[in-house]
This record gives structure tokens, C-alpha cells and sequence, in this order.
């Protein structure tokens, strides 16, 4: 294997690394050779909480001694454990920031919507209203929908800042689970006070204890999971409509030589959205033929791409590390960004071409871009000037085209609701298909493989050779965020796959209900459709009573944002056997590892794992999946007996 | 009557039967599958997320959590 295909299993991938060797263009797969990551840093060895510091305990290369233990500590006497701990609990904390701002951002846009000052809005999903109605309690009746809508905004926002009690939509997960929080107390009361409580108490000289740290992360991670992530994916759906299966495209391929090529990428859906919207306005399609055009070509990327993926079919261009190729094409001519995963080195790249770079939030604004900031209240006016920025460049282009020409087909648009209509029909929609095909055996389990990329590994293999895996082994997979992409681009995310790629037994699930091996449920904060999903196999029953009954486990093996490990976290907290690949940031405390790895699964029923090599992280995911199955005693193949009469009295008669 | 096409199986007892193959629709779908509307006002709407929700939003149906005895 050469040096440049270590970087990527993706050959649309390859080609523009080498096409941005060519063009002189440098992208992080350059950076990565030359700059090692932090060694102390890395195992969350390294305190910079105070500036007394910053302090660095790395962990020894040789067994230590109780002396040598005792000394490896910070100025203030903050031992390996404390500062390990503490470094976690912070990515919990911004991860879990991460994700609710973005909600709070879509609950103020569902509000102004409900009162009718963003008029470019609307309620599209009028059963996703009612849906969400009933779990905040809020009466339906023959109240008009604006009078319900203005109800769930104001309580979906009153959660933020909520001070006592717990957040609504715990109460959607199973029973026990519900108790455990709640005995543990975990279940978190408000979902800003968990993030300022959980950053209070990892600053210098607060709690210094580490499993205290780590379960208060816990409560902030679920703050996430059940909180604000929940309310994004729920809102958003109201607004935009719950996905269901449609067709999608995904790759570079999906650029265009000779239209207009514009790339919306990060995590918002609300521009998308509006972008979609007018892209057929006459004023625009004047502007494209003016230059020259043959029209233009809307693209995703990260989960701006999910997020308009599942709902419209719009093409994916690509993951995470994909987003400085994309511009290295030399056909996009502009790329617009709004919050998380935006790489500063767009910048960078863009001038290596004639890309122009858009900002748009005023949260993240990049140095070398053009500003145009998203007003939801003139939503159309500014995704307008947006396509005239980008159709005005097409003309600028330079003669270093290159597309490369590999697209793959997909099917997406997997929302819990839409697998529940799937499996059981319209009249009974169901998991009782799932969970009877888990218990005969044909479906061995259920996993979640979700996260980023991460260029310190070889860029989609870890994620794809896990799913392959999987679902050879005849584990479902769900998925979202770049995790999801991957599987799309290796053709993994159509009903074809599960002939092709799955085991048997899910292979002849999937081929009679007509699913994917392996389903695409959106963007990163859509994990919290999996804990639905989850949530809805434990209460069909027959698997236990609590998510970490239920045969089944979680994965990001590329993952490189605290988002991730926030998500990581709230799925452990919420039962799950969760592993992490490429690195693990606590290695420089060997009792918080172990405290994470094994000793939380004693109170939370969840733990964390850590495996980088992907077929060993498969097994034991599948070790995991059939230690439950053993545990519900449905390990192995039991003879169907058919009840004649006479058994049955036999039976009533006992 | 439509044509159906055959496929071969083996059968439990060890024979090759013939059986009706699958009846997928050829090509890619052009329109996204749009289930939710089928629900055309609220009251259907209300009576879906009863049954259809129903692990959220009924007491009418049996599971994990419904069992007198607890486990």
C-alpha cells in the first residue's frame, strides 16, 4: 500500500489528494505527516485549568511505584485521576454545549415561526406537532395549530433554562432506565444548568474526586442525548417534515463540470432549507443561464448534507475530511458554512482556487471568508444572495478542473417513526418484526455506528470495515453523521447491500421488508433517534426491560469531536456498550479507563470500550451483543412447538 | 393476471419446490415514499400516534413493561 492510500479508503478521495499535490494545494492529509499530536495532551495528561500551570502528569512508560504514583500530580495537588477526569468531563461539557445551542437556535426559529414572525417558515409535519404536543403534555383538542406550535416552543426553550425537576423527554425512555437515573441522580434537572455545573466543577479546586466527575458528566451528556439534541432532531421535524425513504446520491461525483456548484456544509438545517427553496426562483435561474450555466447544483457535506439529504434527496459530496477536496475540484463555486466541523483551512484552500467561502452564523465566522449572515426573518432574501455570490464566481473558475466520477446511490430517510411504519404497516406500525426476528435468532443485534472522521487514521476504513462486519454477522446497523456517509458511498445504504454484504439471517429480513442492512438516520444530533429506536424495541418487549437488556451496542471508531464523545457518553449512561477507536483520551489514568471500560456498568448498565483495530472492535461488539442474548436466553435455536388442544388444556389447566 | 416470476427453494423435508419470487418494482424510486400522508386531519392523525405510538402514547398494548409481575 502506497503512503497516499494509507490516507483514505475512498478513491474520489485519493484523487484529489494527489490533485492537490499537483495543484500545489496543502489539506490536512498534508498536515497530518508532518504534525504528531500532542503526546501528554493526547491521554489527557495535561492540565491547564489554572495558570499555575499548565501541569503535565503523563503516565509513566514503566510500571510506577506507590511513591512515584504519589508524586505525579499538578501544582495543587491534582492527582493523574483528577485532571484525567476533568479533561473528559470538559469535551462532555462543549460537546453537550455543541449540540443544545444549535438547539436553542432551532426552538427560537420554531417559536418565531409559531407566532408567525418568520413568515418563510412553516409547520410542515403536523403529526410530528401533535407527537411532541402529548409528550410535553401540552392539549391538543380543537385548538388551532399555531396555538399548539406556540405551546412547544415556549416549553421547548423553558427546558434550556430549566433550574429544578427533570427534562420532558425523559420520560419517553424505558421505565427502568428511568429509575436508574433517577437513583443514581443523573437525570438532569435543566440543559444549560448541567453544562455550567459540570464546567464549574471541572475548574481548579472544585471536585477533585474522578467518579464523581465522570458521572456528573454523565448527567450533562444526557442533558444532551434526551435534551437538546431530542428537541433539535423533534423541532426540526416539525418544521421541515420527519424524513422517510427516499433516494440520494453521494460523493464527489455529484459535483457538476457545467452547472453552478454550491456547497452548504455543517449542522444546521435552517439555510438549507430556505436554499432549497428558491433554488427554481426565476431570478436565480435568469442568473445561472446569464453566466452561461446549466443550472445549479445544490450539495451537502457533513450534516448540513444529512440534514437536507434526508428530507429533500439533495446530493452528498462528502464526510468530514472531504471538505477541503470538495473545493479542490475546482468546481465549487461557493461553499457555505454554518456551525461545527468547518475547518479554518477552507480558507486556505478556497484561495488555491476561486471557491468563495460564505460564513453565515455569528457564532462562527472565519478569517479570509465572506460574511453573509442568516436572518431567519429575511431567510429567502439572504439564501438569494448566497446563490448570486456563488452564481457570479462561475466564471471565474480556473482550468485545474478535476471531478472524479464516483457516485454511489442510497436510500435514506430512516427516522425511528418511518422503521416503525416499515416494519408493522400502517394499520400496526410495529417493532415487533424487529424483535421477533432478534429473538429467533435471523438478527443477531442491533448496533449504532455513528461520528466523524478522523484524519489521524486511514480516512472511512475503520467505520466501513466495523459495518461490514456487522452486518455479516447479522447485526443491524444505524447510523448517522459522517459514519453514515461513508456507508452511502460504499454503497452500503441500499435495499441491494443486505444480498450482497449482511449475513443470511438479516439478509432475508431486509429482503422482506424491503430495508437496508444498514440505516441512515441522520445528522449527529439525530442519534437521539437510535435512543428512540431503542427505546421503542425494549417496550415492544421480549428483549428485557431496559436498553442495556436489549442485544445491541455502539460505535465511532473515527471520531475526533468532543461532540462525539458527548454522544458516547450519553449512550453509555443510557446502557449502552459504546466503543471508541483511533485513540482514547483518559490513557494517561489507568483507574479512570478502567472506571469507564468496566466499573460503570455497574451503576449506569452502560460502559465505555476502546478498540482502534476494527475487526477486533466488531468482535467484541458481537461478544457484547451475544452475552445479552445469553442473558434473555435467546442463545440459542429452540424447537417451535404447535400447540394442539390438548396441550392447551394441559396449559389452562395449570 | 400478472406474471409472477418462480424462484427454486429447498423445502424442510429436503425438495426442491418452487415457490413465487419477490415482486420488487424495477428501477429507482423517483418520488420519496411519503407515509405520513396518508393521514388526512387530525383525528386520523391522533388515531395513528395511539396505535402506531402506542408505546408512548396507549395504555392498549402488551410489552416489556406491561407484564403483572415484573422481572
Amino acid at each position: 500500500m502506497s503512503d497516499i492510500e494509507k490516507k483514505s479508503i475512498d478513491p474520489a478521495t485519493i484523487e484529489m489528494i494527489e490533485k492537490a499535490h499537483i495543484d500545489g494545494c496543502e489539506t490536512i492529509f498534508d498536515r497530518a505527516d508532518v504534525m504528531k499530536p500532542c503526546p501528554i495532551g493526547a491521554e489527557g495528561s495535561c492540565c491547564k485549568h489554572c495558570y499555575m500551570g499548565p501541569c503535565r502528569v503523563p503516565a509513566p512508560k514503566k510500571k510506577e511505584g506507590a511513591l512515584e504514583k504519589i508524586r505525579r500530580i499538578g501544582l495543587c495537588g491534582a492527582t493523574a485521576e483528577t485532571i484525567s477526569a476533568r479533561n473528559f468531563a470538559r469535551m462532555v461539557a462543549a460537546g453537550t454545549a455543541a449540540h443544545c445551542d444549535h438547539a436553542r437556535g432551532v426552538a427560537k426559529v420554531f417559536l418565531a415561526t409559531a407566532k408567525g414572525e418568520v413568515p418563510e417558515f412553516q409547520i410542515k409535519d403536523e403529526q410530528k406537532l401533535y407527537q411532541v404536543a402529548m409528550d410535553f403534555g401540552i392539549e391538543i383538542g380543537d385548538r388551532p395549530i399555531r396555538e399548539i406550535a406556540i405551546d412547544i416552543g415556549e416549553r421547548a426553550l423553558a427546558e434550556f433554562g430549566r433550574q429544578e425537576g427533570e427534562l420532558i423527554f425523559l420520560k419517553r425512555a424505558p421505565l427502568k432506565r428511568q429509575e436508574i437515573w433517577r437513583n443514581l441522580g443523573v437525570a438532569p434537572r435543566g440543559i444549560d444548568r448541567e453544562v455550567v455545573e459540570l464546567l464549574h466543577r471541572t475548574c481548579m479546586g472544585v471536585d477533585q474526586d474522578y467518579q464523581d466527575l465522570l458521572i456528573s458528566a454523565a448527567r450533562c451528556a444526557l442533558a444532551d442525548g434526551w435534551g437538546g439534541s431530542m428537541i433539535s432532531t423533534e423541532l426540526q421535524d416539525i418544521l421541515f417534515g420527519n424524513p422517510v425513504p427516499i433516494l440520494g446520491q453521494v460523493n464527489l461525483g455529484v459535483l457538476k463540470k457545467d452547472e453552478v456548484n454550491v456547497v452548504v456544509h455543517g449542522h444546521e438545517p435552517l439555510l438549507p432549507e430556505i436554499m432549497v427553496g428558491v433554488l427554481n426562483d426565476p431570478d436565480i435561474q435568469q442568473a445561472v443561464q446569464s453566466v452561461g450555466a446549466k443550472g445549479i447544483n445544490l450539495a451537502g457535506m457533513c450534516c448540513s448534507a444529512n440534514e437536507i439529504l434526508m428530507r429533500h434527496g439533495i446530493p452528498v459530496a462528502g464526510n468530514f475530511l472531504q471538505q477541503e477536496l470538495a473545493i479542490v475540484t475546482g468546481v465549487v463555486d461557493a461553499m457555505v458554512v454554518d456551525i461545527q466541523c468547518e475547518m479554518q483551512s477552507l480558507a486556505q484552500v478556497a484561495k488555491c482556487y476561486h471557491t468563495k467561502l460564505i460564513t453565515t452564523s455569528p457564532k462562527a465566522k472565519i478569517e479570509g471568508a465572506i460574511h453573509i449572515e442568516f436572518e431567519e426573518r429575511e431567510a429567502q432574501k439572504v439564501a438569494k444572495k448566497i446563490l448570486m455570490e456563488a452564481i457570479e464566481n462561475f466564471s471565474n473558475r480556473k482550468t485545474n478542473v478535476e471531478i472524479p466520477s464516483h457516485v454511489a446511490d442510497m436510500v435514506v430517510g430512516f427516522s425511528h417513526e418511518t422503521i416503525n411504519y416499515l416494519l408493522g404497516g400502517f394499520f400496526r406500525a410495529s417493532y415487533r418484526p424487529l424483535n421477533d426476528n432478534i429473538i429467533n435468532g435471523r438478527i443477531r443485534g442491533i448496533a449504532g455506528v455513528v461520528g466523524c472522521n478522523n484524519a489521524r487514521t486511514t480516512h472511512d476504513d475503520p467505520n466501513l470495515t466495523l459495518i461490514k462486519e456487522l452486518i455479516k454477522n447479522d447485526v443491524i446497523v444505524l447510523t448517522t453523521g459522517c459514519a453514515a456517509i461513508t456507508s452511502g458511498k460504499a454503497g452500503l445504504l441500499t435495499p441491494e447491500a443486505a444480498k450482497l454484504y449482511a449475513g443470511d439471517g438479516l439478509a432475508s429480513v431486509c429482503e422482506a421488508v424491503g430495508l437496508p442492512p444498514v440505516l441512515h438516520m441522520g445528522a449527529c444530533v439525530d442519534n437521539s433517534r437510535i435512543l428512540m429506536a431503542a427505546t421503542a424495541v425494549v417496550k415492544d418487549g421480549g428483549l428485557g426491560d431496559d436498553i442495556s437488556d436489549l442485544p445491541a451496542a455502539g460505535a465511532a471508531l473515527e471520531w475526533m469531536h468532543e461532540k462525539a464523545i458527548a454522544i458516547g457518553h450519553y449512550f453509555v449512561a443510557s446502557g449502552v456498550f459504546t466503543v471508541f477507536g483511533t485513540v482514547w483520551p483518559t490513557t494517561g489514568s489507568e483507574p479512570v479507563s478502567r472506571f469507564l471500560f468496566e466499573e460503570l456498568e455497574n451503576s449506569l448498565k452502560g460502559k465505555w470500550g476502546f478498540e482502534p483495530d476494527p475487526r477486533k472492535a466488531a468482535k467484541l461488539m458481537i461478544e457484547h451483543i451475544d452475552k445479552k442474548r445469553k442473558a434473555l436466553g435467546i442463545d440459542r435455536a429452540r424447537e417451535r412447538v404447535l400447540f394442539d388442544m390438548a396441550k392447551r388444556r394441559e396449559l389452562d389447566a395449570a | 393476471m400478472a406474471e409472477y416470476k418462480r424462484d427454486e427453494k429447498v423445502a424442510f423435508n429436503g425438495k426442491k419446490v418452487e415457490i413465487l419470487g419477490s415482486t420488487f418494482e424495477e428501477g429507482k424510486p423517483e418520488t420519496p415514499m411519503n407515509w405520513r400522508k396518508k393521514l388526512r386531519n387530525r383525528e386520523e392523525i391522533l388515531a395513528y400516534l395511539k396505535t402506531g405510538e402506542r408505546y408512548w402514547f396507549s395504555d392498549e398494548w402488551v410489552g416489556s413493561e406491561k407484564r403483572k409481575t415484573k422481572a
